[in-house]
């Protein structure tokens, strides 16, 4: 039994390290966030400095942080919704409909899963600029509204479920629409939250695409904001770290309510990231 | 048109607007762009100028230092992160207390921001700065400047931050992985007196090898993209710009030549789809892993 104890407790010190070098790096932007402006961010200052949370509320009067966070979740819930849909309309008819174009469809979402999407970078730019969509909120969010993972993930589960519920309301003479949005579509709540959660943090943390078709002020997101308050004169970490906290504590916030479809999401959707 | 296909055409059609619109035109669009001079910056009309571009690639300093970098990036980080990644997993698939929290302690930095860490690191990176610290406690002398303004240094860096972040990210598809072996597998060898390495070299790695190779791939395609983080933390300065930084430097920063950005992105494009051949190759009989 002795041997068996010794295991555990080396296991379990194992496992505090990894713990605290993987939180680590969060804790310390969390308090280097509430240190007061100008102090060093020396090891003294961080055990013994003060707390102060007016770094946050300089970010919202001073700077526009207000305005980020709007266009961060308006962007996030918009490209959401829509992939919720629109994955969901796809997939449905991938999964149902037995057509010839069927697979040759499901070939082209795998095809379009393996292409690096960041080689869109030069010809996504000219096209936003030659259709006038440069510098809107349509750059920041065609792109990215029907999203293959999601078709691929919603078709997976939709072929799990017997056709059986559709056949009777077919049968009782209910419309197409109305069986796949009333029937259909409440079946598939489980799969459609994984994907939801999903897309909203990848759009979430989604910086390349928005920072080159975006140059307003006003249509920074978060992630696109403080990289451009980290461009900037000589750097203030302490606002920084503030900024960086408001684009963190909503996730955070999410996975804490929402661990167990996350790592499903993780596992099922592992095919692409 | 019979009335079934008219609703499900319908119904792909938000998809396929998109697809063609933002994918497949773009996507061909650059491929013929990069067999031309077209720029944003150029007087003249765009011209055809077949392989020049891609011959050019190849005698650019610039871009064949971005190629290195990116694979070392690509070979230095994946192997470890794999390896990591599969130590963690098989430390937290116990049956302890606390076990929950461990796991979803080691898998938070892989759903924050790259922006957000990249800022944290290059704080925690910098001359006097918190890695510096521990560097000196261990005997090491820091680079002079910081950890990110050195040559010798500054990929490393990233590297090593790269690997802190995502190696939670596999360590939960390791974890599915563990969970998808069958525990009759493990009685057995225990009626027939096997030690726990012994099971662990016979049974457990064995049986997650298509799982480690999914993972190797998926981390392979994906850090050859390595962007956000050398924007953030070097500018690309320092022997750390990579592929993208190249294509995005030369294609939308200062020289907009759309063109030559183009057929470096077809370059990418080439080595990724390669890695992605292999991954079918290599998974094709094998039952996918969700």
């Amino acid at each position: 039994m002795v041997a068996s104890r010794i295991r555990t407790t080396l296991r379990y010190f194992g496992l505090f390290s990894i713990l605290i070098v993987m939180v680590f790096p969060l804790l310390w932007m969390f308090r280097v966030s509430v240190m007061h402006s100008g102090a060093a961010v020396g090891f003294r200052d961080l055990l013994f400095g003060g707390v102060t949370f007016v770094n946050f509320l300089d970010l919202f009067h001073q700077a526009n942080m207000g305005r980020y966070l709007f266009n961060s979740i308006v962007v996030a819930i918009v490209v959401t919704d829509a992939n919720v849909v629109f994955c969901f309309m796809v997939a449905y008819v991938l999964a149902r409909y037995r057509m010839l174009i069927g697979k040759l469809l499901f070939v082209t979402v795998i095809v379009i899963l393996m292409i690096p999407a960041h080689i869109l970078i030069v010809p996504l730019y000219v096209l936003m600029i030659k259709t006038g969509m440069y510098d809107t909120y349509w750059a920041l969010m065609l792109p990215w509204l029907v999203n293959p993972i999601g078709i691929f993930l919603i078709k997976q589960y939709l072929e799990s479920i017997p056709p059986d519920m559709e056949e009777a309301a077919r049968i009782d003479g209910a419309s197409e629409l109305t069986i796949l949005f009333r029937i259909v579509m409440p079946l598939c709540k489980p799969a459609l939250a994984v994907l939801a959660i999903q897309v909203f943090f990848t759009n979430w943390n989604l910086f390349l695409f928005p920072y080159i078709l975006t140059s307003s002020e006003s249509l920074r997101t978060l992630p696109v904001a403080l990289a451009h308050f980290q461009g900037h004169q000589a750097i203030d970490w302490q606002h920084l770290m503030a900024g960086s906290a408001v684009a963190v504590i909503p996730v955070l916030i999410v996975f804490a309510f929402l661990q167990r479809q996350i790592v499903s999401g993780i596992t099922a959707g592992a095919i692409k990231q | 048109m019979k009335r079934s296909s008219l609703i499900a055409l319908l119904l792909l059609l938000p998809w396929l607007i998109t697809f063609i619109v933002f994918w497949l035109f773009p996507l061909l669009m650059s491929l013929i762009a990069g067999f031309t001079d077209y720029s944003l910056l150029s007087r003249s009309s765009t011209e055809w100028i077949g392989w020049n571009n891609y011959r050019e690639l190849f005698v650019d300093e610039d871009f064949l230092s971005a190629v290195k970098n990116t694979f070392i990036f690509v070979f230095g980080s994946v192997p470890v992160t794999t390896v990591l990644a599969l130590l963690m997993a098989l430390l937290v698939n116990r049956r302890l207390p606390g076990r929950g929290l461990f796991r979803a302690g080691f898998f938070l930095p892989s759903i924050t921001s790259m922006v957000v860490i990249a800022l944290i690191f290059t704080n925690l990176y910098q001359r006097g700065g918190y890695v510096a610290m521990l560097a000196a406690m261990v005997g090491f002398t820091p680079p002079e400047h910081g950890f990110l303004y050195s040559n010798s240094t500054a990929l490393y860096s990233i590297m090593a931050m790269d690997i802190w972040m995502s190696v939670g990210y596999y360590m939960l598809i390791f974890l599915a992985g563990l969970k998808s072996i069958p525990a009759e597998l493990y009685e057995a060898a225990r009626i027939q007196g096997a030690s726990s390495m012994r099971q662990l070299f016979s049974i457990t790695l064995p049986l997650l090898r298509p799982v480690a190779l999914f993972i190797v791939v998926i981390n392979s395609i994906k850090s050859f993209q390595i962007f956000v983080e050398i924007f953030v933390m070097t500018k690309g300065k320092f022997d750390t710009a990579s592929m993208v930084y190249f294509i995005y430097d030369v294609g939308v920063t200062t020289a907009f030549r759309f063109g030559y950005a183009s057929a470096a992105a077809y370059v990418l494009f080439l080595i990724v789809a390669i890695f992605s051949t292999v991954q079918f190759l290599l998974l094709r009989k094998r039952r996918p892993i969700w």
